[in-house]
């Protein structure tokens, strides 16, 4: 049995802490003692393990956001919290809770894309990894596009290339794979171009390869939503449609401030908040978020309708909130010219006054979904949210053949079924 | 930091060249997450930036930083443990260009960092990713070096055991 005199001096060897003398007497205890010598073994083997860890290179964007917000805490806007005048005192007094209403419409409509995207994906999930193998790689050609009969340029698997590739080929073997492929919706997607450019995609191919993501695909709640009407009608939409392709949501997807608050403590903590989902689950909250009063939020009129709402209140009330307040990932999202643009866009007032968007946020299996840890860590991924802010996605998110079949429930399910098969 | 306080404008961005790699390691070891601590190196370096003025020059600017580094990546820990566990958190990606080796050690590391007591975690990564001595340790977290090798034995040992169990 060591005492605990030669158990702090094998482990300060291990430090190279030990004068030379002290590094002899641990060596010489190592012959004698097999505890010593096993212990001495068991430090080293640790410290290698540890010594083959890589240090990782902090996000590109982080030194701009650091020196971003310190230009901004620096400013004299900035230091002078205290307004001085009448209007900038209700302006001031408005700001939280004008704030905190637009976060949480902003929080839907991410999570809204984030579903959105993730069927897109389940579909070129199982369609990619059937008709070309997965993931594919740029380099790789040898498509013919526009033959009748054939996957117009798409890349092919190992074992087709040198010779086209018909629909014959792609429903060979699998009896789920052949009942989707004899679809004409299908073909007609992967024939597209929309649909290769999303194939090639580098931020697409990251995310396949995303335990997280991988895991949402393969949760209850989010398989339950997915099949659910009200996911169906949003997703037939022009309004969201619209919104998808707008210049100024892609600019917010696109801005790093935007991505910081997705990713901040605070605003997770807030979004998993009773208090949070209540409110996202109250019929005046929604009709608040929908309604003129609303847009026209510093106002006294609106500001006393906001005031009143208790859900509201609740939230206010809550740490996690006044923890989101007080973040400074969130404050710069809020300074963000790319956030502004898209709430005050056009599209984005229409997407969020669309009856099946409100159908969604009212639907149980949306909410299950989003309080799910799995979705939750979907949505912190870096490779979710470079997907969502990718153009070949969003043009494949256009795409009518794709938006077919989006609608049609049956082929929904399967894609479904057959993505889960795939995680599990 | 000289420079910072004396208002050169290129000196706030040499000082985050300078510190945020290894402030982000450490808080990246502390946490186990990126976004986490990518929110904490940013919230570390805007403390820094203000606090600034008030730094007490007799005091090394290194111990002043990763003290801070450590507390905000504590302070988010206990944040955090209300919400989830740790080891639903855990999200460091592996890098595709990384060498397997270089993969499989940052896997098992990083789990088996996750299962130590957070205080017993900081002075591990104190030690191990930054290398730092005892005393250098013991003046960012203000304990005694008595304190530090008390805890860095116990979080070694505590290692030696998940490590085994867990087949290294």
């Amino acid at each position: 049995m060591l005492t605990p005199e030669q158990i702090a001096l094998i482990h300060a060897e291990i430090d190279g802490a030990n004068s030379p003398e002290a590094s002899t007497a641990v060596r010489a205890l190592a012959e004698q003692n097999g505890e010593a010598r096993a212990l001495l073994a068991d430090l080293h083997s640790i410290s290698a393990l540890i010594g083959r860890v890589h240090e990782r290179a902090p996000p590109p964007h982080l030194r701009q956001a650091i020196l971003e917000a310190r230009a901004r805490a620096m400013s004299p806007a900035h230091t002078s919290s205290i307004p001085k005048q009448a209007s900038e005192f209700v302006q001031w007094l408005v700001s939280p809770f004008h704030y905190a209403a637009r976060r949480m419409e902003d929080a839907l409509m991410s999570k809204k894309a984030i579903i959105i995207g993730t069927s897109v994906v389940a579909i070129i999930a199982v369609i990619g990894g059937v008709v070309v193998g997965y993931p594919p790689t740029g380099g790789e050609s040898g498509t013919i596009g526009g033959d009748p009969g054939s996957i117009g340029g798409v890349q092919q698997a190992a074992r087709y290339r040198g010779r086209q590739m018909t629909e014959r080929d792609v429903t060979v073997g699998n009896p789920q794979i052949a009942e989707l492929f004899q679809n004409q919706d299908v073909l007609t997607l992967v024939k597209s171009d929309v649909f290769r450019q999303a194939m090639n995609n580098e931020a697409f191919r990251n995310l396949q390869s995303n335990e997280a993501f991988r895991n949402l695909m393969a949760s209850d709640a989010y398989r339950q939503m997915m099949a659910s009407d009200a996911y169906r009608e949003m997703m037939a939409s022009d309004a969201y449609r619209n919104l998808m392709n707008s210049e100024a949501y892609r600019e917010l997807m696109n801005s790093d401030a935007y991505r910081q608050m997705m990713a901040s403590d605070a605003y997770r903590q807030v979004q998993s908040s009773d208090a949070y989902r209540q409110v996202m689950a109250n019929e005046a909250s929604r009709n608040m978020m929908a309604s003129e009063a609303y847009r026209e939020l510093q106002s006294n009129e609106a500001y006393r309708q906001l005031e009143a709402t208790e859900a509201f209140r609740n939230v206010q009330n809550t740490e996690a909130f006044r923890a989101v307040m007080a973040n400074e990932a969130y404050r710069n999202a809020m300074a963000n010219d790319a956030y502004r643009n898209a709430m005050s866009s056009e599209v984005y007032r229409n997407a969020m006054a669309n009856e099946a968007f409100r159908n969604v946020m009212s639907n149980e299996a949306y909410r299950q979904a989003m309080s799910s840890d799995a979705f939750r860590q979907a949505m912190s991924n870096d490779a979710f949210r470079q997907v969502m802010a990718n153009d070949a996605y969003r043009h494949l998110q256009g795409n009518e053949a794709f938006r077919s079949l989006s609608r049609n429930a049956q082929l929904s399910e399967a894609f479904l079924r057959e993505a889960s098969r795939q995680v599990q | 930091m000289r420079r910072c306080l004396d208002g050169d404008p290129e000196a706030a961005g040499d000082l985050v060249d300078r510190y945020q790699r290894r402030l982000f390691n450490v808080a990246l070891r502390m946490l186990g997450n990126v976004q986490d601590a990518e929110d904490v190196t940013q919230t570390v370096f805007g403390n820094a930036f203000v606090a600034l003025k008030s730094y007490d020059s007799h005091y090394r600017f290194f111990s002043w930083i990763y003290r801070m580094t450590v507390n905000e990546s504590l302070n988010a820990i206990k944040r955090r443990k209300r919400l989830v566990t740790l080891d639903d958190e855990l999200d460091i990606p592996t890098e595709g260009t990384a060498a397997d080796d270089a993969v499989e050690a940052d896997d098992r590391v990083k789990r088996a960092l996750m299962d130590l007591k957070p205080d017993d975690r900081a002075v591990v990564v104190l030690k191990h990713f930054v290398s730092f001595s005892y005393e250098e340790i013991a003046d960012v977290l203000e304990v005694p070096v008595k304190t530090v090798k008390s805890r860095l034995f116990t979080a070694r040992e505590r290692l030696r055991l998940v490590l085994l169990a867990r087949g290294s």
